[in-house]
């Protein structure tokens, strides 16, 4: 009888054990994202809290995401961890969560501001997508020799205007719409002349914009002096279309474009994913603006354990914009051209 | 418990019985029904979803459309430095022409001045700043604004209802950078279509909300009109999923997002008949179930009184066994085969149980009569030698009277104690084989003794065992008359109520208690010696059983009496 109690003691502890462990949903907008399944192994690695958090993946649908919010909603959450699939429609979302009196951090997608003011207790970690397309254009500048007036070797027919090629995100979405707008107006306004030749809409995705980028050089045989991508996924994809289409040759076969000897184009992308790092190292892909994936994956964790110990968010070691906002700031990444 | 043990076989049996079928019944009924309801339950969650998904993405690609025209002619607007107002003119009325959905393509400026359109007759409306679409676009910057279904507002005068997609862009002109609202206005056709494309139930219908809760289209029309049900549901839900009962209708209810937009979908499937169906459902599991539980219970009445009315009837007649007479009725069983056999060996047992009591019965018969006989036979012969003796003498001295008296009176005593084997006779013939001994005797005592008869004549109707008085009253003269004064008997014969009484009772000597108490334990007391007092009292016992009796009573110096009870058996005719 006593070993019974004492037995019914031991699981009625274990159970208890088991429920203090808490629960937090990280919802992601797609795990087929490159960029995201780095960022999403990032904040998990990071998690230095007494806390689980437990990913769903919302296959870039945002009717599956407001299912998968739904149903952890009603498991009365801490918190939830949201990256949305669309920035537009997390209004809903906001004002459900208001009602149950559960905070959401909103990550690499930012929601419209109108939307973010609806409550203070929502959040966003991100990094300002007009500071990348700012550093984006700076590695133009800085490759076409940084004088507008005259441009060096990579103004290939030298009309001393810049050719390219933007690969576009998903319309509509603002990293897209902001990095495609400002990449424009940086270098325009810095005084370079530019030739768009087309703004492509690849969606963020690798393999549409392999696919694009195979039509962009028949449409525009040996005219694109540059490709300035989203982000790194559609440069990757850009660059596999280039190396079929044999304007990247490794003449050597040693693997790596050799910039001085071997033919290539530059790509730029944006992120700063394992395979984009790669692709630099091997003189591929030109340079990246890193996507600081690292800070911003402990500003979350950091964040989530401020906000499980009801504390204040100002004593975290970022500045908090609006009680809302932590900005990460970006870092540029490039092969160091030999010429 | 005791109530429980108390309870016939066949009331337990069917307790149990119907106790372990109406678990299992119930049992059966809320595993199989739970299941169904939660297979309808899913059945109607998921198909309910699956149709606001099939809705929300039919919008969706609806909206993605027409945002690709949008943003080719935002690209087209803001990339490339227009030298005339007619050059960009000329695109959007290209564009717009060739679109059949698309009724206008317009950049406004910031400050409404100027206006750039697709439209042919365009007549200005100078409350421009002002409409949705200018509004919006203005409020949600890097965005597309898509405004409800409204008259084509652009331009006064307009004749066709039209959905306006704004957004606020940056474009060059005559050199320099300018922002102004781009609007593209499509037909709300298609935003019909869609919603008739889904078969949403009898009573199903479809909502649009905007973020700001504003109804952007409904297929019923009173929720245009006034704040209908579903609109306040939607408002209270915001995003989500359930069940919902309006005006007594359920519906399965879903609320999503439209991507690109800022819109919000309601769909309001009609489950009624999905509700029919469970309800259905039920009650066919009901009834079979309720089946099973009459038709088990009919069952198990039968096989309760296959067991037990056999053994009832056993039973009863097992009770019934205990008197000699039933000892001749057989039981006859059907049923059970167990039962059935144990039946046939009880009444095997009580057929020989009742052969051997027939047997006793004989044996004990047979015992008492050679007993009795024995007894009868003890009558004293020194009585006939003394008689015999008293007639030689009494001849002897020439008494002839008196020798015929005797002989007379010796040959009717041993006619009646012969009485041709008879053990019972009638009570006339023992008082008068009684007298017949008393006359001998007096003669042999001459003046010595003198008796006197006090008899009831109706107790002549009835019977006793013989010679019974004779050795009561030779006990009498033996031990009762003394030599110096003359002694007298007296024999009463009454009918009581309930049995006849018959007296000997002797004066003289008399009895104390002591002697009393003492006759009475020799004439009761079983023993190897022989007495004429206890031979009598043992016949009457013999013949009688608890029915007869003799008492012993008497006083000193006055009396001793023998009183013989024995019960009313009348003479044969």
């Amino acid at each position: 009888m006593k070993k019974l109690f004492f037995s019914l003691l031991l699981v009625a502890f274990l159970i208890s054990c088991k429920a203090s462990t808490t629960l937090v949903p990280l919802i992601i907008y797609d795990y087929s994202d490159l960029y995201m399944q780095d960022f999403m192994n990032l904040i998990l690695e990071n998690n230095t809290n007494d806390i689980l958090l437990e990913t769903y993946d919302s296959k870039n649908s945002q009717i599956i995401q407001n299912e998968i919010i739904n149903d952890t909603l009603s498991e009365n959450p801490p918190l939830l961890i949201v990256n949305p699939v669309d920035r537009l429609g997390v209004y809903p979302i906001i004002e459900k969560a208001k009602n149950l009196d559960i905070p959401i951090i909103f990550i690499n997608r930012e929601p419209l501001k109108k939307d973010l003011d609806l409550w203070d207790k929502v959040y966003y970690v991100g990094a300002k997508a007009e500071q990348s397309a700012q550093l984006q254009a700076q590695i133009v500048m800085d490759l076409f020799g940084g004088d507008p007036t005259n441009l060096n070797q990579f103004d290939s027919n030298n009309d001393n205007k810049i050719q390219l090629v933007i690969l576009k995100g998903q319309p509509g979405h603002q990293d897209a719409e902001i990095r495609t707008d400002h990449v424009i107006s940086v270098l325009e306004d810095a005084g370079f002349t530019l030739d768009v030749l087309s703004i492509t809409e690849a969606y963020f995705f690798k393999d549409i914009a392999k696919e694009k980028m195979t039509e962009l050089i028949d449409e525009f045989p040996n005219k694109i002096e540059i490709v300035i991508s989203n982000n790194d996924a559609m440069a990757l994809g850009a660059i596999e279309a280039m190396v079929e289409k044999e304007l990247f040759i490794d003449v050597n076969g040693n693997g790596k474009i050799e910039h001085d000897t071997e033919p290539w184009i530059p790509v730029i992308g944006i992120d700063g994913i394992p395979p984009a790092v790669t692709k630099i190292e091997e003189g591929y892909l030109y340079g990246t603006v890193l996507n600081d994936s690292e800070t911003m994956a402990k500003a979350i964790n950091d964040l989530v354990s401020i906000l499980l110990e009801d504390g204040d968010i100002n004593s975290l070691p970022y500045h908090v914009e609006d009680d809302t906002y932590i900005w990460i700031d970006y870092q540029t990444f490039t092969s160091t051209p030999t010429n | 418990m005791k109530w429980f043990n108390q309870m016939s076989l066949g009331n337990k049996l069917r307790i149990l019985f119907m106790g372990l079928i109406l678990l299992s019944v119930i049992a059966t009924a809320y595993f199989s029904l739970s299941q169904t309801a939660k297979t309808m339950n899913t059945i109607i969650t998921n198909s309910s979803k699956e149709i606001n998904k099939q809705i929300i993405l039919n919008y969706e690609k609806y909206v993605d459309d027409i945002r690709a025209h949008a943003t080719y002619i935002e690209s087209q607007t803001k990339l490339v430095n227009y030298a005339t107002i007619d050059e960009l003119e000329s695109i959007f009325k290209q564009y717009a022409s060739s679109n059949i959905d698309i009724t206008s393509i317009s950049l406004v400026s910031q400050d409404g001045s100027a206006i750039i359109t697709s439209l042919t007759n365009y007549y200005p409306n100078p409350d421009i700043q002002t409409l949705d679409w200018f509004v919006g676009a203005t409020e949600n910057e890097g965005t597309y604004y898509f405004t409800p279904p409204h008259m084509e507002n652009i331009s006064l005068y307009g004749t066709r209802n039209v959905i306006s997609i704004s957004k606020l862009v940056e474009y060059s002109m005559f050199g320099e950078k300018r922002k102004g609202v781009l609007v593209i206005d499509v037909t709300d056709e298609d935003i019909q279509t869609i919603a008739k494309q889904t078969n949403l139930g009898e009573t199903g219908h479809m909502i649009i909300i905007s973020d700001e809760g504003d109804l952007v289209f409904s297929t019923i029309s009173s929720c245009y009109s006034d704040e209908c049900d579903s609109l306040k549901w939607v408002k209270e839900t915001i995003i989500g999923d359930g069940y919902v009962t309006l005006n007594d209708n359920d519906y399965y209810a879903n609320i999503n997002t439209v991507q690109g937009t800022r819109w919000r979908i309601a769909t309001f499937v009609d489950i009624n008949l999905l509700q029919d169906t469970r309800l259905r459902m039920y009650i066919s599991v009901g009834s079979f179930l309720l089946g099973t539980l009459l038709l088990s219970t009919l069952l198990i009445s039968l096989l309760t009184r296959q067991v037990t009315s056999p053994l009832n009837k056993l039973m009863e007649h097992m009770k019934s066994i205990d008197t000699k007479h039933h000892l001749h009725n057989k039981i006859n069983v059907k049923g059970q085969k167990e039962i059935v056999v144990l039946s046939e060996a009880f009444n095997e047992m009580i057929e020989e149980i009742r052969e051997l009591v027939e047997r006793l019965v004989a044996e004990q018969k047979a015992k008492r009569r050679s007993e009795f006989l024995a007894l009868q036979t003890q009558i004293n012969p020194h009585f006939l030698y003394n008689t015999l003796d008293s007639i030689v003498w009494l001849s002897e001295q020439g008494k002839n009277a008196e020798v015929q008296k005797m002989v007379v009176a010796l040959s009717r005593f041993f006619r009646i104690s012969i009485s041709r084997g008879k053990n019972v006779i009638p009570i006339e013939k023992e008082l008068e084989h009684a007298k017949n001994y008393l006359t001998i005797q007096q003669i042999r005592y001459f003046g010595k003794f003198s008796y006197t008869f006090d008899v009831d004549e109706r107790t002549f109707d009835y019977t006793i065992v013989k010679l019974i008085l004779q050795p009561l009253i030779e006990n009498a003269i033996n031990h009762g008359i003394s030599y110096d004064e003359e002694g007298h008997i007296t024999i009463r014969c009454h009918l009581e109520q309930s049995h006849i009484k018959l007296e000997v009772e002797n004066d003289g000597y008399g009895l104390s208690e002591k002697q009393i108490k003492h006759i009475t334990h020799i004439m009761t007391e079983p023993s190897e010696q022989s007495f004429g007092l206890r031979n009598v009292y043992q016949r009457l016992k013999l013949y009688y059983g608890e029915q007869a009796d003799i008492i012993v009573s008497g006083k000193m110096d006055e009396y001793t009496r023998f009183t013989i009870i024995i019960p009313k058996q009348e003479v044969y005719q």
